[in-house]
């Protein structure tokens, strides 16, 4: 029951009411990343989307699918040997208007003191 | 003078004008990118193109002088048009090539905001873009710590490689390749050997070649300019110091055709980093052995405690190399109060003394006069460190008329051929006695310059050698020539014997200050930004430093008076020449610090012998009047030969040994500049170049 109030109210969680007509008549799906957003593709027009588990969050989309949704490649990361390089991140939410969000150094809200720059000087200390 | 019509008005110029010359000279702005008055004519932007009448095509007018235009069939002056909609559009054609491969970098460019291109793209610039194809990509160069390049942005208009060829006159940019291909390389990916390579910054009229130290730091538009004179050497180049907030972002160069024209040294233009390091704010006094803290009134009270009962002649004082004459004259008052007599401003401990005149110490034939040499002699010095710019116009001085050069002294590279003639005194006797080739030139010579440096003055036979220098400079010259040029390479010095910071009757000078401090004859030694004093110790001499930088002095310093580097006070420079200008002040001086004008008050207000100023204005005023000639700004005094016979006269023997330049390291000559990251870079370079030359 939550979840059909959600999708009959809200636009950002997962998908609205349209979306799911629209996958159910033309989508197919065609895989489900790690996080669990569904991947889907209409094969007559090779229109391609994503339905999100959770918030709506375009920066969700792991790098792999992300090429796919993005038409770079026509070859869906389940239909490949495509193996994370170890350097690979994993995802970190967009923190923007959280209490977590990035605060330079030198901010009123941040206690770090700002770094040097060009207007200071270096004194000298015997 | 021939006629000539531009846009329909009748003017007068000479023939050897250009038309862009002439268009100028009636007040017409021409667009151009690669003419510039000091360098050869290159003709290959195309961006000058103007009318000339019955020539079927535009012409390019900076390679087009009045005298080839032909007159009209009736003998009508030849006509010229500059606005016309042909100009127009061909100027408008020849931007759109140009645009062609330039990259839309503007956002991300250090030339934003001063870039000729971004200009003459606002007057002749298409709005749109007709072309899709990809632009050209050059692979960016290195050029060394100072220049950085950006070489997509190029526009081969070929200045910095005429620059570096005509005036540095170390050769080494050059273009490969042709049209499309063009490059501007260095063939070796090395850095740049010249000390004038900054230049090559301003020229460029795009943003290819730009400052590394000062890349992304600044925009133009946020900078305050300030006029103010270089104290890097004694030249006294005219400089704009752009500051942002309290910090100095740039130096750049500032018009004076007498002077630097528009060129600056390396030094000049990257020491200021070395403004922003290393400073001395706050007050120290030196408590068991170790440097303290201590707050203003602290530090005077120390050294009025050490004062205290001291006979003036166990009070000695020495001013720097960056002192201007307010500060040193000041301090000679205070001297004189004090009842010491042992005061000098020459930290090198050379023979000049004001004592001989002032024609005995300045650069007397001026900077400007070089370009009226007919011979020059070079005794002990090597200009191209010790005052680069004045080395510049001996060789602008050799290309057009080919002036003969000789040169006494260590065998170094001037950037242009000269004759040597000796290492040493010996040599100098050999051409009095008119031995040689050069002899005879030299006394034929109508304006001669005998340039004399530092090298041959510090030695203790400095005296015979500028009264031999003045005896070869004497003669039969041009009217009011007077040939002996001194040499300086701290900007200090002129001023210092100008207001006569020398010791006083039966005084101490530089060397006997220091053996007496030695050999504890010295109880207070006053250090006006004197930093570079042969022995380090100084004995058990309680030393007080005023300065703004954490040098050597400050390093020995028992009490650190906190003073202001030269961008942070007004005050007066006399360069070698004799020619007197003001320093202003560009920011404030760092934490506690004071100018040293107030720092010197302030101080002799609490020993008990407070000076007759409490401005800064007072204090010029008084300086003025007891040394009326330094009010004389910006006047190139001109002194006649007349003091020459008797300076030629001054006795003493020559020595034997080869003469040695004064400057050892050209990147670290005074606190500021070894206080620099990009000073100390350029020197290790030049060090490492000269071990890989070796
Ligand atoms: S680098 Fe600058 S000065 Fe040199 S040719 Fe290119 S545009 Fe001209
Ligand atoms: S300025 Fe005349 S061709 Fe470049």
């Amino acid at each position: 029951m939550k979840a059909f109030l959600l999708q009959f109210f809200t636009w950002w969680n997962g998908q609205t009411l349209g979306t799911r007509f629209y996958t159910w008549r033309k989508g197919k799906l065609v895989g489900t990343d790690e996080a669990g957003n569904k991947y889907y593709r209409d094969p007559k027009t090779d229109r391609r989307w994503v339905i999100y588990n959770g918030v709506a969050e375009a920066s969700r989309v792991p790098p792999g699918w992300y090429g796919w949704i993005r038409h770079q490649t026509d070859v869906p990361p389940p239909e490949e040997t495509y193996v994370p390089r170890e350097w690979q991140k994993p995802h970190l939410p967009n923190l923007t208007g959280t209490p977590q969000a990035y605060r330079p150094p030198g901010s009123l809200r941040n206690p770090q003191p700002r770094p040097t720059v060009a207007g200071d000087y270096e004194p000298w200390r015997p | 003078m021939t006629k000539i019509l531009i846009n329909g008005r009748e003017t007068d110029v000479p023939p050897d004008f250009t038309l862009l010359q002439a268009a100028e000279s009636v007040g017409i702005e021409v667009p151009r990118f690669c003419f510039h008055e000091r360098l050869s004519v290159a003709g290959n932007c195309r961006m000058c193109l103007m009318e000339v009448k019955g020539s079927p095509k535009p012409v390019a007018s900076c390679a087009w002088t009045v005298r080839d235009c032909r007159p009209g069939p009736n003998g009508e002056p030849p006509e010229i048009f500059t606005a016309t909609p042909t100009v127009k559009k061909a100027r408008k054609g020849v931007l759109e090539f140009l645009l062609i491969n330039h990259p839309l970098d503007c956002p991300i460019c250090d030339q934003g905001g001063e870039c000729d291109l971004q200009d003459e793209t606002i007057a002749y610039g298409m709005d749109h873009n007709r072309f899709y194809e990809n632009k050209r990509a050059v692979e960016d160069k290195y050029l060394g710590p100072l220049v950085k390049t950006s070489m997509n942005r190029c526009i081969q208009c070929t200045r910095c490689v005429r620059f570096l060829a005509e005036v540095a006159g170390v050769p080494e940019l050059g273009a490969t390749g042709r049209s499309e291909d063009m490059e501007i390389t260095t063939y070796l990916e090395a850095a740049l050997t010249s000390e004038l390579q900054g230049n090559v910054i301003d020229l460029c009229p795009v943003g290819a070649l730009t400052s590394k130290p000062y890349a992304f730091k600044a925009r133009p538009w946020e900078l305050e300019h300030t006029e103010s004179v270089d104290v890097m050497d004694a030249v006294g180049s005219n400089i704009r110091v752009d500051t942002r907030g309290p910090a100095v972002m740039r130096i750049l160069p500032r018009l004076n055709e007498e002077l630097n024209e528009e060129w600056i040294t390396d030094k000049t233009r990257f020491h200021w980093d070395g403004l922003a390091t290393q400073r001395l704010d706050r007050s120290y006094v030196r408590v068991d052995g170790k440097l303290q803290p201590a707050s203003w009134p602290e530090a005077f009270r120390a050294v009025a405690a050490k004062l205290d009962g001291v006979p003036g002649s166990r009070i000695a004082a020495l001013a720097g190399d960056l002192a201007t004459a307010e500060e040193m004259f000041a301090l000679g008052l205070l001297m004189d109060r004090l009842g010491s007599p042992n005061l000098d401003s020459r930290q090198d401990g050379t023979k000049l003394d004001p004592a001989l005149g002032r024609a005995s110490y300045l650069f007397n034939p001026s900077v400007d006069g070089i370009e009226d040499a007919d011979c020059v002699l070079i005794v002990g010095s090597n200009p191209r460190t010790e005052a680069s710019l004045l080395n510049t116009r001996v060789r602008k001085r050799w290309r057009t008329a080919g002036v003969r050069v000789g040169m006494i002294g260590a065998e170094v590279d001037l950037t242009y051929p000269y004759e040597y003639l000796g290492a040493g005194p010996a040599s100098l006797a050999a051409i009095e006695r008119g031995e040689g080739d050069f002899a005879a030139a030299l006394r034929a010579a109508k304006k001669p310059v005998v340039l004399v440096g530092q090298g041959a003055l510090t030695r203790p036979d400095g005296q015979a050698v500028l009264a031999a220098a003045a005896r070869l400079a004497a003669g039969d010259r041009a009217d009011g020539w007077n040939g002996l040029g001194v040499l300086h390479h701290a900007a200090a010095r002129v001023g210092g014997l100008d207001v006569g910071f020398v010791p006083r009757a039966g005084g101490l000078g530089t060397n006997g200050i220091v053996q007496a401090a030695v050999g504890g004859r010295l109880d207070v030694l006053f250090l006006l930004g004197a930093d570079e004093l042969p022995s380090g110790t100084l004995g058990p001499t309680f030393v007080v430093y005023i300065g703004s930088h954490g040098d050597a002095g400050a390093h020995r310093a028992d009490v650190i008076l906190p003073g202001a580097a030269y961008t942070e006070k007004n005050g007066t420079y006399v360069n070698t020449e004799g020619r007197v200008q003001l320093a202003k002040r560009a920011a404030f001086p760092p934490g506690e610090a004071r100018e040293d004008w107030a720092v010197l008050r302030a101080l002799s207000d609490v020993i008990g012998h407070r000076l007759p100023f409490d401005s800064f204005e007072a204090l010029r005023a008084a300086m003025h009047k007891a040394v009326p000639h330094l009010a004389q700004v910006d006047v190139l005094p001109k002194l006649g030969p007349e003091s020459l016979a008797s300076l030629g006269r001054l006795g003493g023997e020559l020595g034997r040994e080869a003469f040695r330049n004064a400057i050892a390291d050209y990147y670290l000559t005074n606190p500021i500049a070894r206080a620099s990251k990009t000073m100390a870079e350029c020197s290790a370079m030049a060090v490492g170049m000269l071990q890989a030359a070796e």
